[in-house]
């Protein structure tokens, strides 16, 4: 059967398979456009790559799925246990994968200085606007009027652009996808796992939750997922838009790319000033 | 064994004598320790700084009693009332300490130190009346190597030289 | 015996001490009365090939610590009080995980902001204590700039050989004040070092709970699973099952309780049968309370070093004897608590408390209040 095999399974963990993600989820999805990244680029074992997660569903991702090191750490510190994994084995490529609420809430702050620095490292946040793994609860990211059990009647708060925010750091990479635009996702992994290989790398994954974003909307995620073609567009498109048309859309595309030296290289340098 | 406090007001140099003063000792093969008690902030605050100094190692440093407290300030003085009655040999600035201490000489050190253009190493004067009054001999070229790292040498070497030749008219012993 | 002398803080000594004992990744966030430690790390470490970094807050610090260790460095932190606090949840993420680490806390007057350069002994039980759930856990007490160096060389290796978080209860007296410090040459310096797996044993288990699993480093080709869920031998999280969770919490207890021979360390001063009166204690008050009882033939005096695991069977037999133990602390008492525990109710333990200020106890105080 080997000969038949998906290819992404040789970097899953088969025997926890199936995963405990919901019918639909579109976890699953990131998943593939991660996988066939790197067996484009012709990665085809992880040994020297370390995943690193939080706490969230997205989290489950790397643990226990992936087939590789992971640390599956606390609620908004996988940043942190990253850069240290990275700073102690520069040698070891290092990718977060979290949700939008523990990237940007609870580890709001690790995000932001870990791009400050243009920390070596690849982080995926899978943006599904809610706290799904506790059954739904507002995000810093949730639309604002979006009703959730902490925001019974319309959720009163604006959602933060997390994307644009980080395209004003020193971060080397900032891109961000809607969960139907499979192509462009891959690519952009291919981009930062391929190509550029220093400094910070960012990439946002707009992919609501299918339960508790989607089926309260009475909607099926494949409805959802026609609804995101359209919805989903281009920076340039965007741009060519009258202001008060943009609201309606997400912007989707890469906010930033350099190729400037990441932390490691800075590092280095300094310890050469340490030892002169 | 041995003990010399300082007592001023941050921004004094306090610490920096209990420093320095520990330095010299530990320079000329003593076991030494050295304490302070300071706020946070730089300036204002009382600071305590202390050096206790034997031939064999400290075994206790939470010294009562002091052989010599040299007080270069009012607000010091009242924070660690206790600490400077109890002090063997008790010397406050006639200037800047206003209270009465009883058993204390006052000496006019600000006064001089001022007179001779280094009131700011005012706490390098208190440093070498203190291996004065305690008649520690042969440390101003352990202190003269100490200074020398230090910036400000002229002003700082100045001041401590003032220092020896203060006279105090009291049974302290001297050199 | 080439020992090298220097004058220097309680702070600067622990970091000299943590260089020699192989420590070569620190991350932190500077505080008062600790930060000293942070610059001479800062300082030491790129010469002697590790890592430093300066970390966005203590959350940050103690889970880059853990990224650290796992990916095979020595790894330490240093904090105060309110850092500490911070800290707890990386602490209870590396009781869970068994990652190696060292958490220094200069401890000063608290809670909250307390006093940031006034010492105290207020965090015992925080130490202890300071994470949810049933986690244990190795705490350490220097008295001295001395044995600051000395014992935290024996923190690493602590927590070297039980892969486990060791912190390290210092204070602002401790950690400011400049002493007298011997640095031991590194051929004098005995270190031990976290057990490589030899083939695929678990990394999260062992049949004999005393004997810690063994550790990979990172891209070894483990494919290692690190979870602070409860998990399995293998590291496979298991959130549902009863043995699974009970399995590993014992076994993470008795790791440290069952090595308290090789852990419990502590000083003896007098003779414990013969006397009347004891003193117990932990840190720098243990200095004054020495002087207090020098040429006093009917005291003991008992100074732990290892504050956690306690030896509560040894403290009882120390303790067998006397009919008056003095407690002095820094706090307004803690370790009392503990003697208390251990000695029948007409036995009188009196606390001799002080803190605040930056006031130590004197001798004077423990001799007056060991006249009962």
């Amino acid at each position: 059967m080997s000969g038949h095999e998906h290819p992404s399974l040789k970097y899953m963990r088969k025997e926890v398979l199936p995963t405990a993600f919901c019918p639909g989820c579109f976890n699953g999805i990131v998943m593939n456009a991660l996988f066939q990244a790197f067996e484009e680029l012709e990665i085809l074992d992880l040994k020297k790559y370390v995943f690193v997660s939080g706490i969230g569903c997205s989290s489950w991702i790397p643990s226990p799925y992936i087939k590789a090191d992971s640390l599956h750490t606390l609620h908004g510190r996988a940043i942190p246990v990253a850069t240290g994994v990275k700073l102690a084995n520069p040698d070891l490529e290092v990718i977060v994968i979290g949700g939008d609420g523990d990237l940007a809430s609870i580890g709001g702050n690790h995000l932001l200085h870990a791009a400050r620095r243009n920390m070596d490292l690849v982080v995926i946040m899978i943006n599904n606007l809610v706290y799904g793994m506790t059954r739904g609860q507002a995000a810093p990211t949730t639309p604002k009027g979006m009703i959730t059990p902490t925001t019974p009647y319309g959720n009163p708060e604006e959602p933060m652009d997390v994307a644009r925010l980080l395209a004003s750091t020193n971060a080397n990479y900032v891109a961000k996808w809607c969960i139907s635009q499979y192509m462009f996702l891959k690519n952009s992994f291919k981009k930062v796992l391929g190509e550029i290989k220093r400094g910070f790398r960012f990439i946002e994954v707009y992919a609501p939750c299918t339960t508790f974003v989607i089926r309260r909307e009475n909607k099926t995620p494949g409805q959802k997922l026609k609804e995101l073609m359209n919805t989903c567009i281009g920076l340039e498109k965007l741009e060519k838009m009258p202001r008060e048309e943009r609201t309606k859309y997400i912007p989707t595309g890469v906010f930033k790319e350099n190729d400037k030296p990441g932390f490691i290289d800075n590092y280095r340098q300094y310890v050469s000033i340490s030892k002169r | 064994m041995f003990s010399i406090a300082y007592l001023g007001r941050g921004g004094q140099g306090i610490v920096f004598a209990a420093t320095i003063t520990a330095e010299a000792l530990y320079e000329k093969g003593y076991y030494v320790a050295q304490l302070q008690n300071y706020g946070a902030s730089v300036r204002g605050g009382s600071v305590l700084g202390y050096v206790v100094a034997d031939n064999k190692p400290i075994k206790n440093p939470f010294v009562e009693v002091f052989d010599v407290m040299i007080a270069l300030h009012e607000e010091g003085l009242k924070r660690w009332k206790c600490l400077v009655e109890k002090s063997k040999k008790i010397i406050v600035d006639e200037k800047l300490v206003k209270s009465e201490v009883s058993g204390a000489i006052k000496v006019p050190l600000s006064s001089i130190a001022e007179e001779e253009g280094v009131y700011q190493a005012l706490n390098l004067v208190a440093v070498r009346l203190a291996f004065k009054v305690l008649g520690i001999t042969g440390i101003d070229e352990v202190m003269d190597k100490l200074l020398k790292n230090r910036k400000n040498y002229d002003l700082n070497k100045k001041a401590y030289m003032i220092g020896k030749e203060i006279v105090i008219f009291r049974d302290f012993g001297t050199e | 015996m080439c020992m090298k002398r220097m004058l220097i803080s309680g702070n600067e000594a622990v970091a000299y001490g943590a260089i020699d004992a192989g420590c070569r990744f620190y991350a932190g966030y500077p505080i008062t009365p600790s930060s000293e430690i942070m610059h001479m790390m800062a300082k030491l470490l790129p010469e002697h090939g590790g890592v430093f970094i300066q970390a966005e807050d203590e959350l940050a610090a103690i889970n880059m610590l853990i990224g650290a260790s796992w990916a095979g460095l020595k790894a330490m932190t240093a904090t105060s009080g309110p850092g500490f606090s911070l800290m707890q949840e990386g602490i209870g993420y590396a009781v869970m995980t068994e990652t190696p680490l060292v958490v220094v806390d200069v401890m000063r007057a608290g809670p909250a902001t307390g006093q940031a350069t006034k010492a105290a002994q207020g965090d015992l039980m925080q130490a202890r204590w300071g994470r949810h759930g049933d986690q244990y856990l190795v705490v350490l007490a220097p008295e001295s700039p001395q044995e600051a160096y000395d014992l935290i060389i024996e923190a690493f290796n602590i927590s070297e050989s039980l892969r486990t978080p060791v912190v390290f209860l210092s204070d602002e007296f401790i950690g400011h004040g400049r002493e007298v410090v011997f640095r031991k040459d590194p051929e004098e310096i005995q270190l031990v070092e976290r057990r490589r797996p030899s083939d695929h044993e678990p990394l999260f288990g062992s049949d004999d709970p005393r004997i810690p699993p063994p550790m990979p480093r990172l891209g070894d080709g483990y494919y290692v699973l690190v979870t602070g869920s409860t998990h399995n031998e293998y590291g496979y999280r298991d959130v549902h099952s009863f043995e699974t969770h009970y399995r590993l919490v014992k076994r993470l207890k008795e790791k440290i309780w069952g090595n308290i021979d090789k852990i419990f360390k502590y000083e003896v001063v007098g003779d414990p049968e013969g006397a009347e009166k004891a003193v117990v204690c932990f840190g720098s008050t243990c200095r004054s309370a020495k002087e207090a009882i020098e040429g006093m033939d009917d005291v003991v005096l008992i100074r732990l070093i290892t504050l956690w695991p306690l030896n509560y069977d040894l403290l009882r037999k120390l303790l067998s004897n006397v009919s008056l133990i003095l407690v002095p602390e820094l706090s307004l008492g803690q370790l009392i608590y503990d003697v208390q525990q251990v000695v029948d109710s007409d036995v009188k333990v009196i606390g001799v408390n002080k803190v605040g200020g930056g006031v130590p106890i004197y001798p004077s105080e423990i001799k007056e209040a060991l006249k009962g």
